[in-house]
């Protein structure tokens, strides 16, 4: 119970930070205002970076970086999974096996190298990655969608909608959607997470095109080569992924089997 | 003992047969994936080369027709299987090098560390997951569910850069990080957890089942010989998940490779990414597609081999 209240207090915190990084950040992130690599001193709490940008400014952008690429991403999967997912289920038939078929073909790649895939074929950029892992994990939800939609198609209720000649939009709107959703909430935790460790790898590997966005995967990458004169640089990055991964787990309820 | 006669015959691996067959369908497809994923939404690989001035149009004409990007998407798309069924990958559009060359260079390094990665997590999985159903020692269950439990989430890029910290911190000078044992351990750390987690979900099942009841009635004492009783029904599940780790590992190089700074497929792969470099980014997936779609079936095969109560369902 403290844990779960710990994750969500650093998970309002983070997001909080995120959504006022402009207002809340006392230098501007890509200025060089300080000399390079700066040690933390009043006023500059972490010190500058190699650069002698503000290293706190920077991870506060970073916050919201990574939440909101992490949050599009994740929305995609859920997105492109749950259309494939309730229409294979309720269309049936030939359509429910080419996307059972196709599922399984995209799931014979490991969800983060698909990913690279789609960066290699779109080329490296923020919009290739958000759609890269967004498309990444789709074939896994898509399959936990479509279990539970044909679970609710045996029900009573769903049966009657179709007896009195519902359609199908109709009753997956009325019915399948609202009584799958607290099943398939409760696995969107960890689809975020997921999505929140692939984001920031792709951005480690410097995928997202540009090296010197302050995205914490991308700051966690280049403080790589700073780790004795200023372990602060990778330390922050760090930590801020360990806890921001480890709290969305604490909240998220349910793993999609693999 | 099972009679001669009730023992599962040759009909037993028709089930083996067909899993057999879907994955070589499921790998073709994956294949096929790679090219059309590449082909469809980048188009040209040549025109990414000379926008960037790299060669002039004439050059670029030439090596289109040398590389066969002039003929129908069709018929290039037949031409890549049959060149990939033969183990030619092309050539990489920056070296000039085939791709399968590039790829045998940087296979062994990766291997190196996928294999010595597994050696560690194999064992440091078992070990983790029993601690975690040891329920008369209540703390050092809750360590090891922790311990196996960040394992799974935390990322390889994350705890690689913490350990090179710490090491470089304790060592007191810039570590190289091109040696082998610390992104072995950090990569196998991270392999450890689903380890932990079969082994952990088979002994809470066998703890739960007659047969250690009746173990217990015949007078068999807590401890090392019970323990190795309730352990040895849920191995087969773990090794048979070494198959699975395989793919695990392969994507787990890529950023410990970067992460370490290592030479090997996984870097491979992102550089050719970052260079437009198609045809050596596609063998580089496709391998991997192979690999994973290789290591299930392999791994329904360990199954079936170490555990005999998976042959009955087939």
């Amino acid at each position: 119970m403290i844990a779960k209240r710990l994750a969500w207090g650093w998970l309002v915190v983070m997001l909080g930070i995120a959504l006022l990084a402009p207002w809340l950040s006392p230098n501007p992130p890509a200025q060089s205002l300080f000399d390079p690599l700066a040690p933390p001193g009043p006023g500059l709490p972490l010190g500058a970076d190699a650069l002698g940008r503000d290293f706190l400014a920077r991870m506060m952008v970073g916050a919201r970086l990574s939440l909101l690429l992490t949050g599009l991403a994740a929305a995609v999967t859920l997105i492109v999974g749950g259309l494939a997912g309730f229409s294979a289920a309720i269309v049936g038939g030939r359509y429910e096996v080419a996307i059972n078929w196709l599922s399984n073909v995209l799931l014979a790649i490991p969800g983060l190298l698909l990913a690279m895939l789609f960066v290699a074929a779109w080329g490296p950029g923020i919009a290739a990655v958000i759609l890269a892992v967004g498309i990444g994990f789709a074939p896994s939800f898509g399959r936990v969608t479509r279990s539970i939609a044909k679970s609710l198609l045996e029900e009573g209720y769903v049966m009657a909608a179709q007896a009195i000649g519902g359609d199908r939009l109709w009753i997956t709107s009325r019915h399948l959607l609202p009584n799958s959703l607290p099943q398939l909430a409760s696995y969107a935790g960890t689809y975020f997470a997921w999505a929140f460790l692939a984001v920031t790898t792709l951005t480690f590997l410097g995928l997202a095109g540009d090296p010197s966005i302050p995205e914490w995967g991308a700051l966690l990458d280049s403080s790589r080569s700073h780790l004795q004169s200023a372990p602060r640089l990778a330390a922050a990055p760090a930590l801020a992924i360990t806890l921001t991964v480890l709290a969305v787990h604490a909240i998220a309820s349910k793993e999609p089997v693999p | 003992m099972v009679p001669l006669s009730e023992r599962p015959r040759i009909t037993a691996l028709v089930p083996l047969a067909r899993r057999l067959s879907v994955g070589l369908l499921t790998a073709v497809a994956a294949v096929s994936l790679t090219f059309f994923a590449l082909r469809l939404a980048a188009g040209d690989p040549v025109a990414s080369l000379l926008s960037q001035g790299l060669t002039t149009p004439e050059q670029a004409e030439a090596m289109r027709r040398s590389l066969g990007y002039d003929l129908p998407l069709f018929r290039q798309y037949l031409r890549f299987l049959a060149n990939f069924a033969r183990g030619d990958l092309g050539v990489s559009l920056y070296s000039g090098q085939s791709v399968t060359a590039i790829i045998g260079s940087q296979v062994s390094s990766t291997v190196q560390l996928a294999g010595l990665s597994l050696a560690v997590a194999l064992p440091l999985g078992i070990f983790l997951g029993s601690i975690s159903s040891w329920k008369t020692r209540p703390a050092a269950q809750r360590a090891a569910t922790t311990l196996s439990g960040l394992a799974t989430s935390l990322p390889v890029a994350t705890t690689g850069v913490i350990s090179l910290l710490i090491v470089s911190l304790l060592a007191r000078r810039q570590v190289s990080g091109v040696q082998l044992w610390l992104p072995a351990l950090v990569l196998g750390y991270a392999a450890a957890g689903p380890f932990a987690r079969a082994v952990h979900a088979g002994l809470e099942s066998s703890l739960n089942s007659p047969f250690i009841l009746a173990a217990k009635a015949r007078g068999l004492r807590r401890g090392r010989r019970m323990y190795w009783h309730a352990l040895r029904p849920a191995l087969p599940a773990a090794i048979a998940l070494i198959a699975l780790e395989a793919a695990f590992l392969f994507t787990g190089t890529v950023v410990t490779e970067t992460v370490f700074s290592r030479p090997g497929l996984g870097r491979t792969l992102v550089r050719s990414i970052l260079q437009a470099d198609f045809p050596v980014a596609q063998g580089i997936v496709a391998l991997a597609a192979l690999i994973y779609v290789g290591s299930q079936i392999l791994a329904d095969g360990l199954g079936w081999v170490l555990d005999p109560r998976l042959r009955d369902t087939g």
